[in-house]
């Protein structure tokens, strides 16, 4: 293996180093400004942090998942997965995409954390099992817990990748047979930055590692996700937002409602309790997100989202002020109509930190 | 002798170990041993489920073949609820397959089997000159000059071609060399390079390749367009049992399908045309050529003894699966076993496979003598009848937490073996050109112009190889090239059924939901389905069986399963087991060669283990199995 000499250089520096013109990097940090969701007079800030933060290597493991996280990461255009693997970040433990296999591989794991303590970034993807002392999920004749629990202790921050890793995802739903367990479970006090989303929208998990790379710890909510990204429901930034102020609401799917494009909440979309980019970002840059192509959302960033089931019923009957009910009715007041979306909306915010106080709760939970 | 382990596989979906003993002085593998070595549960967790959501559930199975079982779960429930689907909806989920396939086998040749063939530590020997006149060479010796029908022609000119100019590969291998120099490797860090087998590829097939690696790695995105504007998102698009949820209309101002969402499609299913057609099929072929030429015709295995397929792409919609209907109008009727095809197509033995085959006890059962799981009594298991109780074993040096070696004479994998007759199968592209070349080549059918193209290309790759069929193709290098043929014949699948599609909406049939038995007071109180797809990896199939609008049972036998099974005592070895049998492995401590032959099969490994249960309960009432 080739040793680095390079370690904790600037992003700037690494540019140069690879022949990057200094206009190619002030065109870097102002599509970066963009990507990060930062406004022009940020660029300086991007600038700056280019050019001073410390590259750290980054390694990649994987617990329980189904691999679609990765699928979501090199989906990224923009930026391109390309370029933050080839230039931005140092990917130097990843078993889907990298070249090295078995002993080799696991011998460099275990030399870039000897090499680089408190400077790597560790991504995890996948929830840990714990039951029977994690046989459930060994690599390298080891359980993934031990490796986690390894990794972690001297990663910079850890990075959960996708639903499964920030909550414990699907495995983890009733009856979870394997005891699996979010990574924040696991990890103790380690900084750690919770990306759900099954999987996440590719530039929401490729933004979130490079705003680490410029800026450090990005600003998280009470679930330690970036805000960025995790501060609007996707009811708050939909398209059909506007139908269900009005009451227009898909009854069956493909009715007339249905290609019209109506508000999908009587056929379950849990957009109101869904606090995603989907809305807003989209997925693919604006090509599409479930609701767009006719499908409920399924909150698939939420916590334990999983046991929500049954999908295709609706969120509860919010009952209204002023006797006006609930969406079965709302649409029929013509001119209460707009006050009793925005007052269901309201409730439904209720509701919904309702229902985070109530996370620990995994069975039998129902909507109603 | 030298036991050698390679843990974790790299480049694959899941959690695999392989551990193989090497004869040093003549590179023989003498035992080989596959261990999937992780498992979830979900078959538990979809218990009680609403079979309304059992796709979204079953869907994260797998994230890298993502679609293909949320596709067979649909498939099933209205196979257990009698729910036929309308005719777009039926196009829809064809087009999502197609693209899905086209863009899983570019994927896995350029960014999961390219590294084992290509080293971009090699490239840096490449004359940035003759690189360029070496793509012109490859594209005009290796296109395969084969297409689907095109009725709709919407691709005027090559939008995407490969580059050839000198500038380009020069600028290509600085960034190459810049990144080799840095020592910081990222993901081509700590690898074999210096193994012999990269030096087979002259160094411009090395920096060509690396260049496409790149190239597709920044495009594959758009080889699956089709999968937002139907489905919303990839990974995981969205489906409805009765349909799709993507309404259609022409009139009306926020539909999810109009005319333009049908062109993104359409863009992209042409792009698909394209990628195969100027990079995928001609670098495999290139590559593929050179290797013949120096005899690197292993890692066969039981490909040629035994492969097994289930057919795919209803051509209009049908009724059911279980009561074969579904296997009437295929467009691509792989679904058979066929026996010998290594002894030459003529002597093959083949046997139908469909609906009824699925449903009969007497074909399949489950045998668990090597994997980490008990029955109560001796023998082996139908499916129907399966259970699954846990006895992880540990391994056989080493604790249960810190292995060294596995055993091969006990238990040492959470997959269990699944036998057709008594006898294990490959599943697969190879296996799927196999069956579909036997049932032709020995008149058992008239060919639908997707098996015509099958056979057209297989016949032009022998002559490109000067080697019969059954020489090349049950091999390491004819699994990985089947794939790639695949992958030519689904581009043009996609732009097939998005011209009935687009011909059957011109028509005035808009509907993509038949919602006359959504309502579960519809149901019957007991049902059971069966849901099949032909995967990318191979023959797929989800078993349901529902109680009171509820999921009493649900099962799925997948591709990695048949592929990664351990041994059975009577059988023999599993197909990754024999295959690396059949390969010689030059460097005991750098076995490049495993990882090579273990990636010809694109290894799912997340699929294959998902089956088994914690707590040693019975997890199958009906243990369904789609060989049964």
């Amino acid at each position: 293996m080739i040793e680095s000499k390079h370690s904790g250089e600037t992003l700037w520096a690494l540019l140069k180093r690879r022949a990057v013109s200094r206009r190619d990097f002030l065109k870097t940090c102002a599509a970066l400004t963009g990507m990060l969701g930062l406004p022009p007079a940020a660029l300086p800030a991007v600038v700056a942090a280019a050019e001073t933060k410390p590259l750290p290597p980054v390694i990649w493991l994987h617990g329980h998942e189904c691999t679609g996280c990765d699928e979501a990461f090199i989906r990224s255009q923009k930026p391109l997965a390309s370029d933050i693997v080839l230039n931005l970040i140092s990917l130097e433990d990843m078993e889907v995409l990298g070249a090295a296999a078995g002993e080799a591989l696991e011998r460099h794991h275990h030399e870039i954390i000897a090499k680089y303590p408190g400077k790597y970034l560790l991504l995890f993807e996948g929830a840990v099992p714990t039951a029977d002392g994690g046989v459930s999920c060994m690599v390298g004749g080891k359980p993934i817990a031990a490796k986690l629990r390894a990794a972690a202790q001297n990663a910079a921050a850890v990075v959960a990748v996708g639903s499964c890793a920030a909550w414990g995802g699907i495995q983890a739903a009733r009856p979870n047979p394997t005891g699996s367990v979010a990574v924040s479970e696991i990890v103790g006090s380690r900084p750690l930055i919770n990306v759900p989303g099954c999987p996440p929208i590719p530039e929401v998990l490729t933004g979130t590692v490079m705003h680490y790379v410029l800026f450090g710890m990005p600003p998280l909510d009470s679930k330690r996700r970036p805000l960025q990204f995790f501060g609007n429901r996707i009811h708050d930034t939909c398209y059909r937002r506007a139908f269900f102020d009005s009451g227009m609401f898909v009854e069956n799917f493909d009715d007339k409602g249905a290609k019209a494009g109506w508000c999908l909440y009587k056929v379950g979309c849990r957009g109101p309790v869904a606090y995603n980019q989907c809305g807003s970002m989209r997925w693919w840059n604006g090509l599409s997100y479930p609701i767009q192509s006719g499908a409920p959302c399924v909150a698939c960033a939420a916590d334990n989202f999983w046991d929500t089931d049954p999908f295709h019923q609706r969120l509860p009957n919010i009952s209204l002020p002023n006797t006006i009910a609930t969406a079965d009715t709302i649409g029929l007041v013509a001119a209460g109509a707009t006050l009793a979306g925005v007052t269901a909306h309201g409730l439904l915010s209720v509701a919904q930190h309702r229902r985070h106080k109530e996370k620990d709760r995994r069975e039998g939970e129902q909507n109603e | 002798m030298k036991r050698i382990v390679v843990d974790p596989i790299n480049r694959i979906e899941g959690h695999l170990r392989i551990e193989a003993v090497v004869d040093e002085a003549g590179g023989r593998v003498t035992e080989a041993l596959s261990s999937g070595t992780a498992w979830r549960g979900l078959e538990l967790i979809l218990q009680n489920r609403d079979p309304r959501d059992a796709w979204l559930y079953a869907q994260r199975f797998c994230g890298v073949c993502t679609t293909v079982h949320a596709l067979a779960s649909v498939r099933a429930v209205e196979d257990a609820l009698g729910i036929a689907i309308p005719r777009n909806a039926s196009y829809i989920r064809n087009i999502i397959a197609a693209t899905q396939t086209v863009q899983d086998h570019i994927i896995h040749f350029y960014h999961l089997h390219a590294l084992d063939w290509v080293s971009p530590v090699a490239a840096l020997k490449a004359d940035p000159a003759a690189t360029g006149a070496l793509q012109n060479a490859i594209l005009e010796k290796y296109r395969l000059p084969l297409a689907g029908p095109v009725e709709l022609d919407t691709a005027a000119f090559p939008h995407n071609p490969p580059r050839a100019t000198v500038a380009y590969f020069r600028d290509i291998q600085a960034k190459v060399r810049r990144i080799v120099e840095s020592g910081q490797l990222g993901l081509f860090a700590a690898h074999w390079w210096d193994h012999p087998d990269y030096a087979l590829l002259p160094p411009e097939v090395h920096l060509l390749a690396v260049a496409h690696y790149l190239t597709m790695l920044d495009r594959q995105r758009e080889l699956v367009d089709a999968h937002l504007i139907f489905g919303g998102k990839n990974p995981h698009p969205h489906y409805l049992v009765g349909g799709m949820p993507c309404s259609i209309s022409m009139s009306d101002m926020n539909a999810p399908v109009n005319s333009q969402r049908l062109a993104v499609a359409d863009t992209s299913i042409n792009f698909g045309i394209e990628a195969v057609n100027y990079y995928y099929l001609p670098d495999l072929l290139a590559i593929g050529h050179i290797y013949a030429q120096k005899g690197m015709t292993d890692g066969g295995g039981i490909a040629g003894t035994l492969v097994l397929g289930c057919g795919e792409y209803p051509d209009e919609t049908y009724s059911g699966i279980a009561s074969n209907d579904y296997y009437k109008n295929l467009l691509l009727r792989s679904n058979g076993v066929v026996e010998n095809f290594a002894q030459g197509v003529a002597v093959a033995k083949y046997h139908d496979l469909t609906g009824a085959d699925l449903a009969d006890p007497a074909v399949v059962v489950e045998g668990v003598a090597h994997a980490w799981y008990s029955y109560p009594q001796p023998g082996d298991r139908h499916p129907w009848s399966g259970v699954t109780k846990p006895q992880f074993t540990g391994p056989k040096e080493g604790t249960r937490t810190d292995w060294k070696f596995l055993d091969e004479t006990g238990k040492y994998s959470w997959v269990k073996t699944p036998k057709w007759r008594g006898r294990l199968a490959e599943v697969g592209p190879l296996a799927r050109y196999i069956i579909v070349y036997t049932k032709v080549r020995q008149g058992l059918m008239q060919p639908t112009w997707a098996e015509k193209m099958i056979v057209d290309q297989i016949d032009a790759v022998s002559a490109v190889l000067g080697l019969p069929p059954h020489a090349w193709m049950p091999t390491m290098l004819g699994r990985t090239a089947c794939r790639g043929l695949e992958a030519q014949v689904s581009a043009y699948i996609g732009k097939y059924f998005m011209d009935k599609l687009v011909k059957n909406i011109r028509n005035g049939d808009t509907a993509v939901a038949n919602t006359a038995k959504f309502d579960p007071a519809t149901w019957p109180k007991e049902a059971r389905g069966i849901g099949v797809h032909e995967a990318p990896r191979g023959a797929l199939g989800h078993w349901v069986t529902i109680k009171n609008a509820r999921i009493a049972n649900y099962q799925a036998v997948v591709p990695s399963t048949w592929n990664a099974c351990p041994r059975d005592d009577a059988a023999g070895h599993g197909p990754y087991e024999a295959a690396l049998l059949a390969t010689r492995v030059k460097v005991a401590d750098k076995p490049l060669e495993i990882l090579k032959v273990i990636h010809s099969f694109d290894p799912c490994l997340a699929c294959a283990t998902h089956l088994y249960n914690a707590d040693g309960e019975e997890v199958a009432v009906v243990r369904t199995d789609q060989y049964a």
